[in-house]
């Protein structure tokens, strides 16, 4: 099997490793580096469980190659927590309730720290539209919506 | 009483290995050398077995064994351990396979690539049979007969009687009699986390199996049986489960394919299921074609009812025959109704089976007895809430046999969603296109089935007390995700009286916990509850005799804890530390540590539940009527659940349930065409998302106690899936003036009705509402379209 | 997913130059948003990929007042839906491409893969084509330009040849006096459409008077199809709904739908009636404002 060495940075570690070209992303993160957080539903790119972030913009990493990232920064959600302190939308669905089996989680997360970068002060809406990607199978997202919200404020009050 | 813990919004105890990502599912796991495993499934719906070849397969590169069901004991399984007439399911077929899907043989392989290149070698000669998916024709004299055996006549498994009263009489003596037929279709669980397991052998021949359940005991017990091994030999770990609703209360062929494949190899042998084989092999939610006729007075007091069911249950029984009983016992939920017969069967198919999903028959009745209840009311131009209030249950109501129920807010219910939503203002007067509709039910807190034949108490828990005044409460019980380990910290932080950050609730593993029948029927709360409390309350009084031994008070004072300090009941001021009362307990017995034991078995509670909860659901939907898309404005339920333990919890609960049965009734099918799922991803399969879901719902919540249920609570969060279609269905009517007999509601036959509505009024502007004085013939069902 | 070559282009000739060197055997990705699961499924099973999503020189959106828009074809959905410049003089590809599947296939699917994918319910050709666009094509024998009503042959084939790629999508201004419109009809949101109608409407200076037209559905036949016969009947025609009404009906001239696990054959033909409709009402009513000198898109 021929495989290809890719270079990148994960959660702001560079990693260097060897992939066969039909790996993909959720493959290499799970499988290869262990890093399990992110999960994997459906693997066809429907369900968002997969959910990272490559280049500042979140993807479903099932429906990419490991060997397309090579040179690229790619997000997870171990690298959300800075340190010891949880990320503000971590807090925000502890608070509000955001998750139950917390299989969708890790996605859901990413998907929601996305829309925040790009937009500070969603609507309920735009909260809605930006974790369409997303399924969730147990919250009907009411208290999903509500914690991205929550924790849209508490940042607002931070900056 | 005011409660430290319970009752208010608390963070999940599993919350912060959720959100962080280091929560370890079973398909997060690993073992060094471990192997892929993969089963090789029929793709016929119906055939006879003639030779399995495997030596293809076992001479490839890299693959460490091959099991067909020459390599098991070719034993039957299933829950049914008391009824064995009902067990109808090998771990592998030794002869025959049923369903597209059926497992024939597995592979342990260095990899998956190797463990699916070698599948392909497996070669097997079918002898391929005539097949039927319709249950109707499979109880036809001549149609295929898809299991023989002494209890089995025309693919008819089992069938369920339910009567009382005098039902003929009544049909005689009321003013008028409704007859309706109405259609179910098959969903998916479609749980986020798929079915998986690893399983290891030690050389002592000891079995450790991780895997995705939501009966880490029935695991136990149901693989010591099919590997024909001491149940004491088997551990059953249960990691973090990424979502069950009923898909996980049995023992599955990944749990038995891996632990059979360890034992071979001796080594690891990890099975995860593909979504697609969790869409079409695993099990799904029992269609039914159900007849409902009532007969009710002018005034409306309902005075009979007989329900008929036929249930597609599809290749094996599975928990089918649970939910052919339920559908008849929720069918008069939550109402009175004095006289009342049901009859049941559960007819085999050649399709994937179906079993348990969250309601357990539950919605498929109350889809039906509140479409009904709503034409009832059309018919005597009353208002359906009206007729609801008219003939419902209350406390204490008995079914001579059946079940009591003690505590019951059914009405209270009705009447704040009712208040809340504005119901007498909004019911019938909303524009063209808007409407509103209710939905009741009733639901259980836990079954006093003992199918699984156990010796043991249905739920039991165990607390060990640290000089540091730390708990660890084990219990069997399975958090899957609905919030059992919070709920159960929560009541022994509340009967201890120390705070939660205290305790830690290790639970789900068969070598440490005590056993427990599982998350299943909603009975966590309830059963295993009772058990965490009685075991607190047994650590407490060990620390208050020591206290009472430390504090040398009057002999008349009686001693409690809260706050983490012993006080004296009749002397508030006087209190000591708790963890010294635990050193002081622990040295006065020579160093033995404090332990609690705790246990719950209903007892005299009837055929089928303990304590029942009730609620009323009311939903306002806006229905395009050029496409006949369904919209959902408003959700308001009313949930009483007796006393709320996690507020936070309770309501995630409701809004899931809704949301879940909202893909119920207006968007999930899991379709098949001669026996082949035709949908199975979530690409074609659809649940609803988050932009689909109410923008605004308003959870009620209707605090009763209930005498059996710890702190007086009971169910929270299944039974909500049970009024969703009939309320959807019931605003839809009331929005755009048609119904819907089979589900699921979708716009295209919304649209075909409002065509078929507008016809026949011929010159008739299309007015809202048309009294319905007769009966109406149901729809036809929508044309089935092929792929 | 069988094991295969992964070749990185560097520029655009060096595609060409592998596409021509490994012949039928070489598939290009580009973001791959529906070729994975394609490969996953095993429906195809390529010897070689040759990746172009990295392709700068395709990554591009060019408005130009006079000539119109070029977008690359390695443009992303999220691209283009964040381009100021769309979103203010060609609002139509902003809304269409706002709802398009999920955010996460939006950041890393693009455009040229959109339609060279050529699911026939796609949610970006019918808007393209009643743009009037025209797909760029290179390959081993120079540039061809097609327009992108003829790009497309049948389900999952369109004319780009193996050794060729599409390298941009262009389209003119919206002229004075147009609108242009685009609805989709699906049951749970986030999912595939299951029809869209897109609807292109240019007026006589009276305002009222329908001087060109073009209604593009997708999903209710193996192409995005025009609605010929709806654009006919209201050639000339002074609109009013009553007059759209009418014309829409005529929608099942131009589709030939089949059925499938979603809907009937039927419903599709229904759901692109009142889609056509609808696009054909608001596409006048901007037109009608933009008649009146009012600011439209």
């Amino acid at each position: 099997m021929n495989r290809m060495m890719i270079s990148f940075m994960l959660n702001g570690r560079r990693i260097e490793t060897s992939v066969a070209p039909k790996t993909t992303l959720v493959e290499l993160l799970r499988e290869h580096l262990g890093m399990t957080g992110t999960k994997h539903a459906c693997d066809s790119g429907a369900c968002g469980s997969c959910t990272v972030s490559v280049g500042g913009r979140t993807v479903n990493s099932c429906s990419v190659l490991a060997v397309q990232i090579d040179g690229m920064e790619v997000g997870t959600v171990e690298g959300l927590a800075e340190g010891p302190d949880l990320h503000p939308l971590q807090e925000a669905f502890l608070d509000h309730g955001g998750l139950q089996c917390g299989f969708c989680t890790p996605g859901m997360l990413m998907s929601a720290r996305d829309l925040l970068r790009r937009n500070p002060s969603p609507s309920a809406q735009e909260a809605r539209e930006a974790i369409a990607g997303n399924i969730c199978r147990c919250t009907g997202y009411v208290k999903i919506v509500e914690s991205i919200l929550a924790a849209a404020g508490k940042m607002r009050e931070k900056k | 009483m005011e409660y430290s813990v319970l009752g208010k919004k608390v963070r999940r105890v599993d919350g912060a290995a959720k959100v962080t990502g280091q929560a370890k599912y079973t398909v997060d796991m690993a073992l060094p050398g471990m192997l892929a495993g993969k089963l090789l499934r029929s793709p016929h719906p119906h055939a006879r077995i003639v030779s399995i070849d495997a030596s293809a397969a076992k001479a490839l590169p890299g693959v460490a064994a091959v099991i067909t069901a020459e390599d098991t004991l070719k034993l039957t399984f299933g829950n049914w351990r008391r009824y064995p007439h009902l067990l109808d399911e090998h771990p592998l077929a030794p002869d025959k396979v049923r369903f597209i899907g059926d497992e024939i043989a597995a592979v342990a392989a260095a990899d998956e690539d190797t463990a699916e290149e070698a599948l392909t070698l497996i070669e097997v000669e079918y002898e391929i049979l005539p097949a039927v998916f319709d249950p109707v024709e499979a109880m036809q004299d001549g149609a295929p007969q898809i299991h023989t055996g002494p209890n089995v006549r025309n693919n008819v498994s089992e069938t369920r009687h339910i009567e009382f009263g005098d039902v003929d009489a009544a049909f005689r003596a009321c003013d008028r009699i409704r007859e309706d037929d109405f259609s179910l279709h098959a969903v998916s669980h479609a749980a986020m986390e798929p079915h998986a397991s690893l399983a290891q052998t030690d050389t002592d021949g000891r079995l450790t199996i991780w895997t995705s359940t939501q009966v880490p005991y029935y695991v136990q017990i149901l693989l010591a049986h099919t590997l024909g091994m001491p149940e004491g030999k088997i551990r059953v770990i249960r990691p973090h489960v990424g979502g069950g609703w009923g898909g996980k209360i049995e023992l599955f062929k990944d749990q038995y394919c891996a632990a059979r494949l360890s034992q071979i190899t001796g080594k690891p042998v990890k099975i995860v299921y593909t979504r697609e084989e969790e869409f079409s092999c695993t099990r799904r939610r029992t269609p039914m074609k159900y007849h409902l006729k009532t007969g009710y007075m002018k005034d409306g007091t309902l005075v009979a009812k007989e329900a008929r069911a036929v249930l597609d249950g599809g290749a094996y029984n599975a928990m089918g025959p649970t939910a052919l009983y339920l559908t008849g016992f929720f069918q008069m939920f939550p109402y009175d109704i004095p006289n009342y017969r049901y009859d049941g069967f559960h007819v085999y198919t050649n399709k994937n089976p179906s079993s348990a999903m969250r309601g357990f028959g539950g919605p498929q009745a109350e889809f039906t007895c509140d479409s009904q209840l709503d034409m009832i009311a059309a018919d005597l131009g009353m208002d359906p809430a009206e007729l609801r209030l008219r003939n419902l249950m209350k406390p204490g109501h008995e079914i001579k046999g059946y079940c009591k129920v003690a505590s019951c807010g059914i009405e209270e219910c009705i009447r704040k969603a009712m208040k809340s939503t504005g119901w007498k203002k909004k019911r019938g007067n909303l524009q063209f296109g808007r409407g509103i509709g209710m939905g009741c039910y009733g639901f259980m807190s836990g079954g006093v089935f003992n199918w699984i034949n156990t010796p043991y108490a249905f739920s039991a828990a165990m607390i060990r007390m640290s000089v540091d005044g730390f708990a660890e409460v084990y219990v069997g019980s399975a958090e899957i995700g609905q919030g059992s380990d919070t709920v159960m910290a929560q009541i022994a932080a509340e009967t201890l009286g120390i705070p939660m950050d205290m305790i830690r609730v290790t639970s789900g593993d068969t070598a440490v916990c005590p056993p427990d029948l599982g998350a299943w029927g909603s009975r966590q709360t309830l059963m295993t509850g009772n058990a965490v409390k009685m075991a607190a309350e047994d650590v407490k009084k060990q620390v208050l005799e020591a206290a009472s031994g430390m504090m040398e008070q009057n002999i008349v004072y009686s001693y409690d804890m809260r706050d983490g300090k012993v006080f004296v009941k009749e002397r508030p001021d006087r209190t000591i530390p708790y963890q010294d009362a635990v050193k002081a307990a622990v040295r006065a017995r020579g160093g033995l540590q404090i332990v609690g034991r705790g246990l719950y078995t209903p007892h005299g509670k009837g055929m089928v539940s303990p304590a029942f909860s009730f609620g009323a659901q009311v939903s306002e939907v806006d229905v395009d009527v050029e496409t006949g898309k369904v919209s959902m404005v408003n959700v308001t339920t009313a949930h009483d659940c007796g006393q709320v333990i996690n507020e936070l919890g309770v309501e995630g609960q409701l809004e899931g349930a809704f949301v879940m049965g909202q893909g119920y009734v207006l968007s999930e099918n899991l379709a098949t065409d001669d026996g082949k799922v035709l949908n199975p991803s979530f690409v074609d399969y659809k649940v609803m998302r988050a932009p689909d879901v109410p923008l605004n719902f308003t959870s009620l919540m209707v605090e009763t106690y209930e005498p059996e249920g710890p702190y007086g609570a009971k169910e929270a969060g299944e039974g909500l899936t049970n009024p969703n279609a009939g309320c959807i269905a019931n605003a839809i009517y009331d929005a755009v003036g048609v119904r819907i007999y089979d589900m699921p509601i979708t716009p295209e036959k919304i649209l075909a009705a409002l065509e078929e509505k507008k016809a026949a009024a011929g010159k008739k502007k299309p007015g809202k509402k048309p009294a319905a004085r007769k009966p109406r013939k149901p729809a036809r069902p929508a044309k089935k379209t092929r792929k | 997913m069988k094991d295969f070559e992964y070749i990185r282009a560097r520029s655009v000739d060096h595609a060409l130059e592998v596409l021509a060197e490994k012949g039928e055997s070489a598939v290009k990705i580009a973001g791959g948003q529906s070729l994975l699961n394609i490969l996953k499924q095993g429906l195809m099973a390529p010897d070689c990929l040759v990746d172009i999503k990295g392709l700068e020189e395709l990554d591009f959106i060019e408005s130009n007042p006079g000539t119109g828009f070029r977008i690359g074809a390695l443009t992303t959905h999220a691209s283009i839906l964040d381009s100021e410049v769309l979103q203010s003089s060609c609002g139509v590809l902003a809304s269409m491409e706002r709802h398009l599947a999920t955010v996460q296939v939006r950041n890393w699917g693009t455009i040229g893969g959109n339609l060279c994918m050529a699911d026939p319910s796609s949610d970006a050709a019918p808007v393209l084509i009643a743009l009037g666009s025209t797909a760029h094509i290179r390959g081993p024998e120079g540039a061809r330009e097609v327009p992108l009503g003829e790009f497309f042959l049948g389900y999952y084939e369109t004319v780009v040849q193996p050794g060729e790629l599409l390298t941009e999508i262009s389209f003119p201004a919206i002229p004075p006096a147009t609108g242009v419109s685009y609805e989709k009809f699906r049951n749970v949101e986030g999912d595939a459409p299951i029809v869209v109608s897109s609807a292109f409407v240019s007026l006589e200076k009276d305002g009222r008077t329908l001087s060109d037209a073009r209604v593009v559905l997708g999903g209710v036949a193996s192409t995005p199809v025009r609605a010929t016969a709806v654009e006919d009947a209201l050639k000339g025609v002074k609109l009013t709904p009553a007059a759209v009404e009418s014309a829409s009906g005529l929608v099942a001239e131009s589709t030939s739908p089949i059925p499938d696990v979603v809907c009937s054959a039927e419903y599709r033909n229904k759901i692109a009636r009142v889609l056509a409709k609808r696009t054909l009402l608001s596409a006048f009513e901007e037109a009608k404002a933009a008649v009146g000198g009012k600011k439209h898109r």
